[in-house]
């Protein structure tokens, strides 16, 4: 018996020495941005990649996490991708070789690559191409919806040799190329079974749930799929591009990113794609990780409610108050503070990873005393606690004097410390005498819920009432088409977080998506960005770097990539 | 007869517990904002995609439909399809649960083993040091909060001793060639030990605090005063006097903690990324995936209720009180 207490003794003794011996670190070994390559590359090995993001589908035409759509890169032929190259974004063939388009920019032809295969051995032809997008765009409305915005405006496809398909559009389109990015071709031979009848087996065909008969035609085939746990890839010897290096990438899930950190420094995980803020520093002191930064796509902003029907607080609605209260918020000391200095500032609302960013708008300054002065001027007089006065108005949407007091939702699902963000927010609004207070919204669909309202229907521009002010973040693209669209009426009650209704930028949306011209489309983008920018839909606070961090055994690993190339997993390898 | 109204009454009251946590679980979830279709906040979830997945799970229909609709289908034994995977709620629960259970078991297989022989060391050794050091570290993990102590593992302890901390399998077990029985076994222990040792942790403190207790009341008793005047060993006293009597309490809250160690579980797994029931629930809860919440909290209650039931019985044989 007391031997047996000596055991629960002793294991409270080994929590408490394991716990005071193991603060300590080491020296620091960061890498700049970018992929550093150092010593050999040796062939081989299992790469074991760490993620907080799980796949939740490999059905193309059925999936939800952005985790799965990663995958599908690495073992979905594509017509085209995303590279990077020289600092920048370009599209490259991936399937297709090359391509034209016809002079009123509505057909495209695309020369695939020739002697391709599926993973089962099957040639990969025009014929796979064609149907895929054929069968997307029937059953758009339904089935297959999921993929069809990749191809918006097109008609239809025809594969007229082996080699050779042509996409029919209805209108010509700005960014096809970058459109076709996001579609992922399958093989007719499997999956033209389910596209029968109402076309529900397209979305329930779920070819994880039989792996050995699930045929691929990427960089990797799937080997081992856990939802919650690992999924491991195996290259495809059939696979037409570059070969991966690596025997298999193993690809598991954590839900919570403290101990995928803790296994990373213990050498059970080679490569995380998605570091903490908060544990990058300690990262760094690690000689045996390396840890590479680049610019990120998410930006966190202020959100304004910028509903014009709504009936409360519509000083708010005006850029010039919007404007001077972020002139109060000091953004460095949230870039410090919040984000441990890993972001940078933006102004567009695409941001600096948009094709297309406008970076002639802003910089919008820290500067509350001119705030100050503006909000004077515009009669918000202070009151005997030094909060401002909104006086009475009259009118349709007349509303009583009342005191510049605000309730400000952040939703619960913030990747950073969303309450010291908002206290720092707090104390530069006060500065400029408007007083809020913090209102959490709960998770996403919460929050968004707050935001939207229920019963929220743009044909009787109904919605968008009860809040005023949010703060959260939105992930941008190198193509800017969804970033301008989120603020579009078409959007309303479906991605619009600010219930903006604008018939002048809808219209200008509308052009860009058929404006084949370049140097004219950007032209227009950018005459979007700036109307979004004088609004102030939004108060760009900052964009988060991108971060992530792998074993010094490991090199080849190019954070440009996630989520846009095969390249992203076929290039990282073993160093002698 | 006495004694089968006894068990007939604890039956009945537990199929009404039953169906009333039926429809409780029906109603709670649906009174959380936005839904499975709201929930979907991806770049292609577009407003076509949407209203088609509305129709398709049948959340267009108003909510009294969908009670009845859940009420035919359990009544058929179907708890229906989860909103996110479209596949049969039986089938998503039964994985995890199959993670979850062993577990489970082994934390709290652990804590009653250590829980019961630091609550009697300390209560046969009372004001010794044994008891103060019994004492001071049942009430200790008894406090924690199971997720901080879990994150403590993780960052001070799995490092130290090589356990993993995530997952229920090493990512590279298998990949290359073929894993043997034993290799997955002595895999699926090491992946089990640290999260079950956290549960175990907390409720070992608890349950050493209930027995200490318990134990000091009946040594108390006149009846062991008379054992040891008889000459009685005094371990002989602890065990047959002592102890065997302090044994009702110890069942009553190993019955009543079975709800606590599956919430408990809950934080557990979300911390060591143990694909478990607790995980799929935090992830339901997210998604507002109701069909998988109310499966996952109707299996809750059923154990719950089947292990209040079995104590229920238990109590009627250790106890010769309640059937006379």
């Amino acid at each position: 018996m007391r031997r047996k207490t000596a055991i629960a003794l002793a294991i409270l003794a080994a929590l408490i020495l394991a716990s005071a011996g193991c603060g300590g670190s080491s020296s620091n070994n960061a890498t700049g941005s970018g992929g550093s390559e150092t010593g050999n590359a040796v062939e081989g090995g299992i790469l074991r990649v760490g993620s907080i993001n799980y796949i939740d589908s490999f059905n193309p035409f059925h999936y939800i996490e952005s985790q799965a759509y990663n995958a599908f890169i690495m073992l979905y032929p594509q017509l085209v991708q995303y590279d990077y190259q020289n600092g920048a974004y370009v599209i490259v063939g991936d399937l297709a070789d090359s391509w034209d388009t016809s002079k009123d920019g509505k057909d495209w032809t695309f020369h695939l690559k020739s002697g391709t295969k599926w993973s089962d051995g099957q040639p990969m032809t025009a014929e796979d191409v064609a149907w895929t997008i054929n069968t997307t765009v029937k059953y758009a409305s339904g089935p297959t919806a999921v993929m069809a915005p990749a191809l918006a405006h097109v008609k239809n496809a025809e594969a007229t040799d082996p080699t050779t398909v042509v996409i029919h559009y209805g209108a010509p389109v700005g960014n096809a190329l970058a459109q076709l990015e996001q579609f992922f071709v399958v093989p007719k031979h499997l999956w033209e079974k389910y596209a029968t009848g109402d076309g529900k087996g397209l979305k329930t065909y779920a070819p994880e749930q039989d792996i050995g008969s699930m045929v691929t035609g990427g960089a990797f085939t799937l080997k081992q799929y856990e939802k919650k746990g690992t999924t491991v890839f195996l290259p495809d010897p059939n696979y037409w591009g570059e070969k991966a290096h690596v025997q298999a990438v193993a690809l598991t899930y954590y839900t919570n990113a403290d101990s995928m950190i803790a296994d990373m420094k213990s050498g059970q995980v080679d490569w995380v794609d998605q570091v903490p803020f908060n544990a990058v520093d300690v990262l760094k002191k690690d000689p045996s990780i390396v840890v590479q930064q680049i610019p990120g796509a998410e930006t966190t902003n202020i959100t304004w409610n910028s509903n014009p029907y709504k009936d409360k607080n519509r000083e708010l609605l005006d850029p010039q108050v919007k404007q001077a209260l972020s002139m109060c918020v000091d953004r460095d000391k949230l870039i410090e503070v919040v984000f441990n200095g890993y972001a940078d500032t933006v102004e567009s609302l695409p941001g600096h990873i948009s094709l297309y960013e406008n970076k002639d708008l802003g910089p919008l300054e820290h500067d509350c005393a001119a705030a100050n002065a503006t909000l004077d001027s515009l009669g918000y007089k202070k009151g005997p606690d030094g909060t401002r006065m909104v006086p009475a108005t009259t009118g349709k949407y007349a509303q009583p004097a009342h005191p510049m007091e605000y309730r400000i939702m952040t939703p619960t699902s913030l990747d950073f410390n969303g309450d010291r963000a908002f206290e720092i927010m707090k104390e530069g609004f006060a500065e400029a005498g408007v007083k809020v207070s913090q209102w959490v919204g709960g998770d996403s669909t919460a929050a968004y819920e707050i935001e939207t309202t229920d019963h929220c229907d743009p044909k009787t521009n109904s919605g968008y009432t009860g809040w005023d002010i949010a703060m959260w973040d939105w992930v941008g693209y190198v193509d800017p088409d969804f970033m301008l669209s989120v603020v579009t009426k078409g959007q309303w009650c479906s991605w619009s977080d600010t219930g903006w209704d604008n018939p002048d930028y809808d219209k200008l949306y509308d052009e860009q998506g058929t404006t084949v011209d370049e140097d004219k489309r950007a032209a227009i983008v950018q005459q979007m960005e700036k109307m979004v920018y004088d609004n102030w839909l939004y108060t760009q606070l900052v964009e988060e770097q991108y971060i992530d961090a792998h074993t010094s055994g490991w090199d080849g690993m190019d954070p440009h990539l996630n989520a846009y190339a095969k390249m992203y997993w076929t290039e990282p390898h073993k160093v002698g | 007869m006495r004694s089968f109204d006894f068990v007939a009454k604890r039956v009945m009251f537990a199929v009404v517990t039953v169906f009333v946590a039926i429809t409780l679980n029906f109603v709670l979830f649906r009174t959380l904002s936005g839904d499975a279709v709201s929930a979907l906040r991806c770049r292609q979830c577009t407003k076509e995609f949407k209203e088609y997945q509305r129709q398709e799970l049948g959340l267009d229909k108003s909510k009294l439909e969908q009670y009845k609709v859940y009420l035919e289908d359990l009544a058929h034994g179907d708890m229906g399809k989860s909103l996110r995977s479209e596949r049969p709620v039986t089938e998503e629960l039964w994985a995890p649960l199959k993670n979850t259970i062993p577990m489970v078991a082994l934390g709290t297989l652990f804590s009653i083993v250590f829980g019961i022989l630091v609550g009697v060391v300390c209560a046969w050794r009372r004001a010794t040091w044994a008891d103060k050091t019994g004492l001071w570290s049942a009430l200790g993990f008894y406090s924690m909060p199971p997720q901080w102590l879990g994150l403590l593992i993780v960052l001070f302890v799995a490092g130290a001793v090589g356990l993993p901390t995530a997952g229920i399998k090493d990512p590279t077990l298998g990949i290359l060639g073929d894993a043997s029985t034993w290799d997955v076994l002595v895999d699926r222990l090491r992946h089990m030990i640290l999260p079950a040792l956290t549960l175990g942790l907390v409720l070992y403190g608890e349950y050493a605090l209930v027995v200490r207790s318990a134990m000091l009341e009946t040594l108390g008793e006149d009846y062991v005063l008379t054992a040891r005047a008889k000459g009685l060993s005094n371990w002989r006293t602890v065990r047959t006097h002592g102890f065997r009597n302090a044994l009702l309490p110890i069942v009553t809250l190993v019955a009543l903690s079975l709800g606590f160690i599956i919430g408990g579980s809950i934080t557990i797994e979300y911390v060591f990324s143990y694909p478990g029931i607790g995980l799929q629930v935090v992830e339901a809860i997210d998604q507002r995936d109701y069909p998988i919440l109310q499966g996952a909290f109707l299996l809750l209650t059923l154990s719950v209720i089947l292990a209040n039931l079995v104590a229920d019985l238990l109590y009627f044989k250790l106890d010769p009180r309640v059937s006379t």
